[in-house]
């Protein structure tokens, strides 16, 4: 009988622990290089919208990064990519395709916000806030 | 019918007719959108037509307006369990335009990769047909131990399910040899896990009784219809693009060909878990033969541009041979993506032959064809200008001259 080496296993598992990971109270095994949630360093960012440009799902914009924050000179125009995390499908091209490597990559997995749904405040979080006299230009 | 021998005014005749059942689109076996429209005698299927439609996405038009790489993950979201083997056959076909050939190294990853997917593959669909036949404790504990390779993949790819892996002139990651390691673990828990799952499926009555005899495709039926992958191989038939096209490290890697004699659904099973562990033996010589040097190109340098050319490449999906056909015009976007896979003829020409059995053997029938919709579908046929449709003969249809 064929069920009966299972039926042995199925007896034992009435006394395992259960083999579902109980997600809130224990966090899932991820690998650290899994592909998580991304964002631009501004600070080696250079505005040149080649991310945007090759995203299969479109899921990047180029905005002009606001007043009050120290922008490196080789950033010229002031763009910055700000990705969209719900258009994302964190297939890292944007990663790859980046010419100064700009993109900080992370394991991070638990996307279900309401607040963080794009990337604008994790990218401009790398720059640097300007002294108030410069702040003007 | 009415017993002869009973007085007349004692039985209450029912009229014996042809009825109609649908089988799906909800949930007809695999939780994919099909419906399978059985038209029944009593309990006994006399006539079976698959209806499609439900999952079109517009895929092949999409990939026109898309750029060449924007295309490879594109490709890789037409099925989510044999998205690799999408992604490879796509970018095999670029390379091939582009007249390029990836580094060895590469060669065997994306091998390696393909074969956990095709692993995975294979135990869910035993897994599905598990739970049709009413055993849900065995769909559970392969599910349970299908999560070890969902593991695996995630080490070589950085994503369970889909992997992104595969890019013109190599593959997105390399291997070190500490994630060698904790694949060669991960395979070891696996193989006597299968190993004990086929000898449930070989030993277990209820399974016999529902799978031995059911569904039964001869060989000359299987090649006069077309059917490809673990049903063409479960009727003795040994049709394997890995063995015929000996593409990526295929040429290099030492495997055979799995064929049953059986012919029925228990057949197809058995092919499925024999193939596990050729797949098993593929990944472990891969991670001890993987060739030194380069994997990863680097993506800023590849040519965004493509010369004019036209590729057709094969690939070996956990279902059978899939097709690509990739046209350039030059520039940076494809002038033509036709992607042909194994589902689409494996679903729609057995429809035949689920005539003969009864209706609680169509879901199990269909499973073993092992059927992923969102792959095959590609073919509406309906003129909205004329406001008709086209009758497309099934033979026709199959063909791709429709």
């Amino acid at each position: 009988m064929g069920a009966l080496p299972l039926l042995k296993e199925v007896l034992k598992n009435i006394f395992r622990r259960p083999a579902t990971i109980e997600y809130p109270k224990v966090e899932t095994p991820v690998e650290p290089d899994a592909r998580g949630r991304q964002y631009a360093d501004l600070n080696k960012c250079v505005g040149c919208s080649l991310c945007m440009i090759e995203c299969p799902p479109k899921a990047i914009r180029m905005e002009k990064i606001p007043e009050g924050y120290e922008v490196p000179k080789r950033n010229a125009r002031r763009m910055y990519p700000v990705i969209d995390y719900l258009k994302c499908i964190y297939c890292y091209r944007c990663v790859t395709v980046c010419p100064t490597r700009a993109y900080v990559t992370t394991s991070e997995y638990r996307l279900a916000t309401s607040v963080a749904t794009t990337s604008r405040e994790l990218s401009l979080s790398t720059l640097k806030k300007a002294a108030q006299k410069s702040s003007g230009g | 019918m009415a017993d002869t021998n009973v007085k007349p005014d004692k039985v209450v005749e029912i009229p014996l007719s042809t009825v109609e059942i649908p089988v799906g689109p909800q949930h007809p076996a695999v939780h994919e959108p099909i419906l399978i429209k059985v038209y029944a005698e009593g309990e006994q299927v006399v006539r079976a037509e698959a209806h499609t439609g439900y999952n079109h996405r517009g895929i092949e038009k999409l990939a026109e307006k898309k750029s060449f790489y924007q295309d490879i993950f594109l490709c890789g979201r037409v099925c989510g369990i044999c998205n690799s083997v999408h992604a490879d056959c796509y970018v095999r076909a670029l390379e091939r335009i582009l007249d390029k050939d990836p580094p060895p190294r590469a060669k065997y990853l994306r091998t390696l990769v393909m074969e956990l997917e095709r692993l995975h593959s294979h135990m869910l669909v035993l897994a599905v047909t598990a739970e049709i036949v009413g055993f849900d404790t065995l769909f559970m504990h392969m599910m349970r131990d299908r999560e070890l390779i969902m593991k695996a993949k995630e080490i070589v790819t950085g994503n369970r399910v889909l992997a992104d892996y595969i890019m013109v002139g190599g593959v997105r990651r390399d291997l070190n040899s500490e994630k060698v390691d904790k694949l060669k673990k991960i395979l070891s828990k696996v193989e006597p896990a299968i190993k004990h799952y086929q000898k449930v499926y070989e030993e277990d009555v209820t399974l016999r009784k529902r799978l031995v005899g059911v569904g039964v495709i001869s060989p000359a039926e299987v090649t006069t219809h077309g059917l490809l992958g673990p049903v063409a191989r479960a009727s003795n038939i040994p049709t394997d693009a890995r063995f015929h096209d000996a593409y990526d490290a295929y040429a290099e890697v030492p495997f055979r060909v799995i064929t049953r004699k059986e012919c029925d659904c228990w057949g197809r099973s058995m092919v499925r878990f024999e193939e596990s562990f050729v797949s098993i033996e593929i990944c472990r010589y891969i991670l001890n033969h993987l060739p030194q040097g380069e994997a990863v190109p680097d993506e800023r340098r590849l040519p965004r541009r493509f010369p004019e050319g036209e590729a057709f490449t094969t690939v070996e999906a956990p279902r059978g041979e899939l097709t690509y056909y990739v046209m350039s015009k030059g520039g940076i976007s494809p002038y033509r993506v036709k992607i042909r896979t194994p589902s689409y003829n494996n679903i729609i020409n057995t429809v035949p032959f689920y005539v003969g059995h009864t209706i609680a053997d169509v879901p199990t029938i269909l499973a073993s064809y092992d059927p992923c919709i969102s792959c095959m579908e590609r073919a509406v046929i309906v003129d909205l200008r004329r406001g008709g449709r086209r009758v497309v003969s099934l033979r026709d249809l199959a063909r791709g001259v429709a």
